[in-house]
């Protein structure tokens, strides 16, 4: 019996193996959401982190003529900006005191540079070198001057890793800053498009699309995108929408995290899954 | 004897910050080739299939954990293609398979079914185009990662025995 195990294994080896590994990350595949591996997961790229960061670094420095002009012409558009808004923000906190509504203009962001990138097709993640040491949680946007990048998802001591935008995981309810429908956006491996908005809903090419307020994950309007493309899906009912995100995420190396701190009692209502984890 | 086993992983390393830090400057509409399987499918031929299979296996597991991948994506990706690259060492074959242009197209081949199997259970779902899947999310990074392996060809690393 041994000597025909030990044959059959001899001839077989190969596939033998082959079936158990892939058992094996099967398993493994449904068990992204357990709190072990979640934490296995924090040691292994907090660690790889820290090697990847002094390498970015070194190259960072190159990078810093070309990046401080386009700060210092980012910085000057902005300083125009504020100058019209200073105006409108006293009409709006004058107007906000009659109407009695809480002021939700002053966030607070964490500063953080992209360690490492990982530029899969379909799972576009990026490593940052914030993490739960600088209070960065699961769930906070990452933004630039642009507008949204993506979403924490995992976070070590020193590092989180942040599912960008044009991750297939990745999905936020949005709106059109014109009309006001609701809409969930994500990412499809080659396009972002949103989805679950009725074909007559009014909706145009070249709208600005911004996050939702009801979004139980980021409720304040961050800048996505402009709708590229509008048509019929194939069922007729729901609309094909293509947007042009407003963030090219080839090229960020600085970015902020968004610190924001949510009602306590909207978490406990709402169906948030990165704080339901926590 | 040791070496024989640890060797693979410090390449891995080393390959791997090269793969997350300096490639995606060599993006081209997004889309890198990918390093990993091509130090996968060497080691592969040049070794055996049992080997590359545990080796793929290895990989994968490393890169979902480091990337925040979908875990068990790429581990299971990375197994079948070591598995497959493994169908072309042998004594006599590795040689001509790792210093010949062969090695290119095998390299396409098994990074073709890597990309096909983490698409597959990374991004698919029922509204998507299976044409469109093989052909951009396969076809398109696979031919880069074919290319970008002819250098390894004539690499001076390839011709010592790592």
């Amino acid at each position: 019996m041994f000597r025909f195990i030990s044959k059959v294994w001899a001839r077989f080896k190969e596939y033998f193996v082959l079936v158990i590994l892939i058992l094996f990350s099967l398993i493994i595949l449904s068990q992204n959401q357990n709190q072990n591996v979640q934490k296995l997961r924090a040691i292994a790229f907090g660690s790889f982190a820290s090697v990847t960061s002094l390498l970015t670094d070194l190259f960072s420095v190159t990078n810093l003529k070309r990046e401080n002009e386009e700060l210092r012409r980012t910085n000057a558009k902005l300083m125009m900006q504020i100058s019209k808004l200073r105006s409108y923000g006293i009409v709006n906190s004058e107007l906000k005191s009659l109407l009695e509504l809480k002021d939700t203009s002053s966030l607070p962001f964490i500063p953080s540079t992209v360690v490492s990138r990982s530029l899969s097709m379909t799972q576009n993640t990026i490593t940052l070198n914030a993490g739960s040491n600088d209070n960065v949680l699961p769930g906070m946007p990452v933004i630039n001057d642009q507008g949204l990048i993506g979403i924490i998802h995992s976070v070590s001591d020193d590092y989180s890793i942040a599912r960008t935008i044009n991750n297939v995981d990745f999905k936020l309810t949005v709106m059109d800053e014109r009309s006001r429908v609701n809409g969930i956006l994500k990412w499809t491996g080659e396009e972002l498009v949103i989805i679950n908005i009725p074909f007559t809903f009014d909706v145009e090419i070249g709208d600005r699309i911004v996050s939702s307020e009801i979004s139980s994950i980021v409720p304040i309007p961050i800048p996505v995108g402009i709708v590229s493309e509008f048509k019929a899906g194939e069922s007729g009912v729901f609309s094909y929408i293509k947007v042009k995100p407003f963030v090219d995420l080839t090229p960020i190396e600085n970015v902020f995290i968004l610190a924001q701190v949510r009602s306590k009692q909207i978490d406990d209502l709402e169906l948030n899954f990165y704080r339901r984890n926590k | 004897m040791k070496w024989y086993y640890i060797s693979p992983f410090i390449v891995f390393f080393v390959v791997l910050l090269v793969q997350i830090s300096i490639i995606p400057l060599l993006s081209i509409s997004g889309i890198i080739p990918d390093l990993i399987l091509i130090t996968l499918v060497y080691y592969s031929i040049s070794r055996n299939q049992l080997y590359g299979t545990v080796l793929g296996a290895s990989y994968g597991l490393l890169i979902d954990l480091i990337t925040g991948n979908l875990l068990g994506s790429s581990m299971l990706a990375k197994t079948i293609a070591g598995f497959a690259a493994g169908y072309f060492s042998g004594e006599t074959k590795k040689d001509i398979n790792t210093s010949t242009y062969n090695f290119s197209f095998i390299v396409l081949m098994c990074a073709m079914i890597n990309d096909v199997v983490f698409s597959f259970f990374s991004a698919f779902d029922i509204q998507t185009n299976m044409v469109t899947l093989l052909f951009e999310q396969a076809l398109i990074p696979s031919l880069y990662t074919a290319v970008v392996s002819v250098l390894f060809i004539f690499s001076p690393f390839r011709r010592r025995k790592i």
